[in-house]
């Protein structure tokens, strides 16, 4: 009888966490299906003007130049950060009113990264038509509700992946007589989609168990960075505590903190410098990120900071081991690192995830009678079983 | 465990993860065989869907 009690309880489970998530997921699934494919998608979207064809390996112009463009346009702005691309020829200036002020108003300007010729100046985000990408990003990062949405959808994906390992359980007794991938189509339409249920689940185990964890990994990505800032960044800057934050003029050449945090990490890309200020960095130093070269670690960035005022090498900092297991969970969630091939491969699991969720409502909306025959012929099989080993 | 049961559904899940990490650790021949070791999970549902058993005993 325990056997029964077992798989009743896990039936629970199975049912009450499904239920509870099941909505979500399938918005995660229809607004992840876009997203698999956004670079291709924002590039088709896009109506800026092709960049200029110049030999590949022209170098990229001198910072200082970006910066000092940026400052002419709005000398009563501060620059935030800058980001330069490792994939496209530009180099793009984010600025804010100041650095106190609400992270939305920032504003940006592209940059040709070769010739430093201004593209284009584009208004802070909130005052631009909200694009596609954008919007469908926010469905399923955290439904236009910031950290809180963020954390609302990362419990949903915490329910989804227990839903997705009592479905495992289940997996087991409800196989026990039937040979792998049985379709019994003959009967009732109930019994087929159960049998596709259990066939489309149990395939694509690992990959749904993969994307729903590292789903929620990222959702902690707000907080788990914030504890680090309050922990490691706090002790590495208290040194500094009760110096004079530098102001904008006392800034040495970026161009030079460039160069000296390039010579740091020599085998690294530099993909964005954080000005000194910017509240997700150090009043003290520019703060520069840099990924390695290889498949791996180009995924995992490393923190350089140079000291604002003198342009010395402050640290090559080292990142606590959840921030790193984050950097990792990314890719895997979003499926962008293997090629178009593998992002179609994604599409595709995607789209079966959501007939693993229809066919879950279905099966439940039409349980009733079914489970109630299912367990009764369980508990007369376990009763011979245990006649037979009694005897 | 019951091998007729799991036995399946134990390979088709490290072969989605080889391909997962494949293309994570590698690039050129590992981008490769990561698509083909995923396409596996993928061809074992399409063509079991196509291939329906009809059992009158369940």
């Amino acid at each position: 009888m325990t056997q029964l009690k077992n798989i009743k309880k896990w039936f629970w489970v199975h049912r009450w966490t499904s239920l509870i998530c099941t909505l979500f997921l399938l918005l995660l699934c229809l607004t992840g299906l876009p997203l698999i494919f956004e670079e291709e998608i924002q590039q088709w979207l896009s109506t800026d003007a092709p960049y200029a064809v110049m030999p590949k390996n022209t170098p990229t112009a001198n910072l200082d130049n970006f910066v000092s463009q940026a400052r002419h346009r709005y000398p009563k702005d501060v620059i935030t950060y800058i980001f330069v691309d490792d994939n496209e020829p530009q180099v793009v200036v984010n600025m804010l009113p100041s650095y106190a002020s609400d992270v939305k108003l920032t504003h940006s300007m592209q940059f040709d990264a070769r010739t430093a010729k201004l593209l284009k100046d584009e208004p802070p985000l909130n005052s631009r038509p909200p694009d596609f990408i954008a919007v469908m990003l926010s469905l399923h990062r955290d439904l236009f509700m910031e950290l809180p949405g963020e954390l609302f959808v990362g419990l949903m994906g915490i329910f989804f992946v227990i839903s997705m390992i009592s479905g495992i359980v289940l997996y087991g007794p409800f196989m026990k007589k039937l040979d792998f991938g049985t379709i019994r189509s003959g009967r009732s339409r109930r019994l087929k989609w159960l049998d596709l249920h259990n066939l489309l689940g149990i395939a694509t185990a690992a990959w749904l168990l993969v994307v729903g964890f590292t789903g929620v990994l990222n959702e902690l990505s707000t907080p788990l960075f914030g504890l680090w800032q309050i922990t490691d960044v706090k002790a590495m800057l208290d040194k500094y505590k009760g110096k004079p934050v530098p102001k904008t003029e006392d800034l040495s050449s970026v161009q030079a903190a460039y160069q000296t945090a390039k010579k740091a990490l020599p085998d690294a890309t530099i993909t964005s410098i954080v000005y000194p200020g910017n509240l997700y960095g150090s009043p003290f130093h520019y703060l520069f990120w840099a990924k390695g070269n290889t498949p791996l670690t180009s995924q995992l960035y490393n923190p350089i900071l140079v000291d604002a005022p003198s342009g010395k090498l402050t640290a090559v900092v080292k990142m606590p081991w959840y921030l790193r297991s984050i950097e990792i969970s990314r890719p895997l969630h979003f499926g962008n690192y293997g090629g178009t091939p593998l992002k179609i491969i994604w599409a595709i699991f995607d789209i079966i995830a959501i007939v693993v969720l229809i066919s879950g409502v279905y099966l439940w909306i039409t349980r009733r009678k079914f489970y109630a025959e299912y367990f009764l012929r369980l508990s007369a099989e376990e009763n011979n079983e245990s006649l037979i080993t009694n005897n | 465990m019951n091998r007729k049961v799991w036995g399946i559904p134990l390979i088709l899940a490290l072969i989605t993860i080889f391909g997962l990490l494949a293309a994570l650790l590698g690039t050129g021949v590992w981008y490769i065989l990561s698509w083909i070791t995923l396409i596996i999970p993928i061809v074992t549902i399409v063509w079991k869907c196509g291939n329906p058993t009809v059992k009158s005993k369940s």
